[in-house]
């Protein structure tokens, strides 16, 4: 059952078929709504806005668009509302002595409390980078599908992960010498 | 494709890459509660009027213009500075759940009447921040044979820079308004503050 | 005009608000498909970093993306560009730690603008700290323009102080200044211009005075 097919089913008046829709791409959207905001609360009301918004617009939904990539958009774009409403101007205080605790010895392993550290380190880069960052590694979109998501040219999202990227490394280099 | 990207990362980035790709725990009662929203919700359909909703710039439909021309040239005041204590009582936009955070009165548009009298002009612009200062946004018309030019644009309230074009190439600001200081290019420009509720 | 046409008017507008305000999610140069692709790759690297810096900065971007554009529909060379989006980004910044947080775009625009034709911190602090309740923007957009006429900043700035301590409003500023461009252009030395037409300026009471409470002024010192 394509997401176009369901899409079709709704619009023709079998509301379930959204829940389908829902219950496909929630987890996902999920995850990079929790990385990009990194809070629960905020990530929730994200994704609330999110599919509300897909549903009472899904009449402008043209089948020609991928509907990953549509959903996405309302999603970045919901992401960047709920960031710019709350403030952002608190800084997220990075424990040193817990980066050292966590540092990967080039076999990660996963304990709850990298969780809580990679958000954090995600929480220190600058939103727009956070977001390039968080398309391109792990949402694994291309960047021309990332361009037309966000609106914003190829090379200028070139730009922004390659920052990304270098000041995540950066911070690792400064705290790993002390 | 991708994975050879992030294997060209540095080990930590790679790190939380991997990390940063764990399903996160979703919360259940989230979920209903959005699946609840839902049932609430009108059926969706196909929209006649999606030009009405389509995001846009600043270009009005052609009946659109005709009615702004007609019934809200008392609005805008001739030349630059403009000061609208009372502007059009106009409705809210329809709430909606994701809508941007501003206060409703304060994002409702006012048209602002651009005037230039150039007699020797073949064509006139007027471009600003409201436009990405794009010289074929926002061309200006003239009725007559006495170099009046005129165009009507609808400009949030607040501070707005802005320049003529003349003839494609020559920017110069605007007689009737203040100036804006220097732009850093040699030319001057000109400054509307738009009135709208208090800030 | 009918009422059914004005209202459809209306109805444009308020649906172009949404709209707009919607759009405004994604950032203005982004309405477009990049615009800012016009540049090298060199001029554009440089605008993004300060454009990054002035949104960690909790700086709005939108005047440092629209000077970028201006730049590039003037076909002014990238480096200039460049220079021009700092010097706007530095004077924003500076605007910034006088106004502190509580200030408006328009008004750290407006400030900013100020802080380029050369008005101190000092004396933009001093216009700032008194009558926080209405809004500096236009004092500001009016001492702007009037010392890039030339009037002598000092006499500007003391005169627009003067003039908004003593609870002038967006039009009596608005009224001066035509005044004052009005005599410029007739040959008037400016800074004789600001000094007479101030002088008509009535006086209002502070807007937090009690109702009823006479205004100030009737003993006013009119020092030029």
């Amino acid at each position: 059952m394509s997401d176009a097919a369901d899409v079709q089913r709704v619009l023709n008046g079998d509301v379930d078929a959204f829940s389908r829709l829902v219950d496909r791409y929630y987890e996902r959207c999920a995850r990079f709504a929790v990385r990009m905001l990194g809070n629960r609360d905020d990530a929730e009301d994200a994704l609330q806005a999110t599919f509300l918004r897909a549903y009472r617009s899904l009449g402008k939904y043209q089948e020609r668009d991928k509907f990953s990539a549509w959903l996405y958009r309302i999603l970045v774009n919901q992401c960047r509302s709920i960031a710019a409403r709350r403030n952002q101007r608190d800084r997220v205080f990075v424990r040193e002595e817990a980066l050292l605790l966590n540092a990967p010895d080039r076999r990660p392993t996963w304990t709850g409390e990298d969780e809580e550290l990679v958000q954090r380190v995600l929480a220190e880069l600058d939103p727009l980078l956070r977001e390039a960052f968080l398309l391109k590694y792990v949402e694994e979109l291309s960047y021309e599908e990332m361009s037309t998501l966000t609106g914003v040219g190829v090379s200028a999202l070139k730009m922004r992960v390659k920052r990304a990227c270098d000041r995540l490394r950066t911070r690792w280099e400064r705290i790993k010498d002390d | 494709m991708t994975e050879d990207d992030v294997k060209t990362l540095d080990p930590y980035v790679q790190w939380i890459v991997a990390e940063a790709r764990r399903p996160v725990a979703v919360d259940d009662a989230a979920r209903r509660r959005l699946l609840e929203a839902l049932r609430a919700e009108p059926q969706p359909t196909r929209r006649r009027f999606d030009w009405l909703l389509e995001p846009r710039r600043f270009a009005l439909p052609p009946l659109a213009t005709a009615a702004l021309a007609a019934g809200l040239m008392g609005i805008g005041v001739i030349g630059g500075l403009v000061i609208n204590r009372d502007g059009p009582k106009a409705g809210r936009p329809r709430a909606e759940v994701a809508e941007t955070p501003r206060l409703p009165g304060s994002i409702v548009p006012r048209a602002v009447k651009f005037v230039l009298i150039a007699p020797q002009a073949a064509r006139v612009a007027v471009v600003g921040d409201f436009n990405g200062w794009d010289v074929s946004a926002n061309p200006m018309t003239t009725q007559g044979k006495d170099g009046t030019w005129t165009i009507f644009v609808p400009l949030h309230p607040g501070l707005h820079t802005y320049s003529f074009v003349v003839d494609g190439t020559h920017f110069m600001p605007d007689p009737a308004a203040p100036l804006a200081p220097d732009d850093g290019y040699g030319h001057q420009s000109s400054v509307v503050l738009v009135g709208g509720s208090s800030l | 005009m009918s009422m059914t046409r004005r209202m459809m008017a209306v109805l444009v507008l308020s649906a172009g608000a949404a709209t707009a305000a919607w759009a405004q999610d994604v950032s203005p140069a982004a309405r477009e498909l990049d615009p800012l692709g016009r540049l090298s790759e060199g001029s554009r690297y440089q605008i993004e970093l300060i454009l990054d810096s002035a949104r960690v900065a909790g700086l709005p971007t939108a005047p440092l993306e629209s000077k970028a554009l201006e730049g590039i529909s003037k076909r002014v060379d990238g480096r200039r560009i460049v220079s021009a989006v700092r010097m706007v980004f530095r004077s924003l910044r500076d605007a910034r730690s006088v106004l502190g947080a509580p200030a408006t775009p328009d008004e750290l625009n407006a400030a900013a603008s100020a802080l380029r034709v050369g008005v101190t911190r000092a004396e933009l602090a001093h216009l700032t700290q008194i009558r926080r309740d209405r809004s500096v923007t236009m004092p500001l957009v009016v001492l702007s323009d009037l010392i890039t006429r030339g009037v002598p900043r000092d006499t500007a700035s003391q005169t627009i102080l003067q003039l908004w301590q003593r609870g002038a409003a967006d039009d009596d500023f608005s009224g001066l200044w035509r005044g004052v461009e009005r005599d410029i252009v007739s040959g008037t030395d400016p800074g004789v211009a600001l000094l007479n037409r101030a002088r008509e300026v009535p006086p209002r009471g502070p807007s937090s005075q009690p109702e009823g409470s006479r205004p100030e002024g009737s003993t006013e010192n009119r020092n030029s």
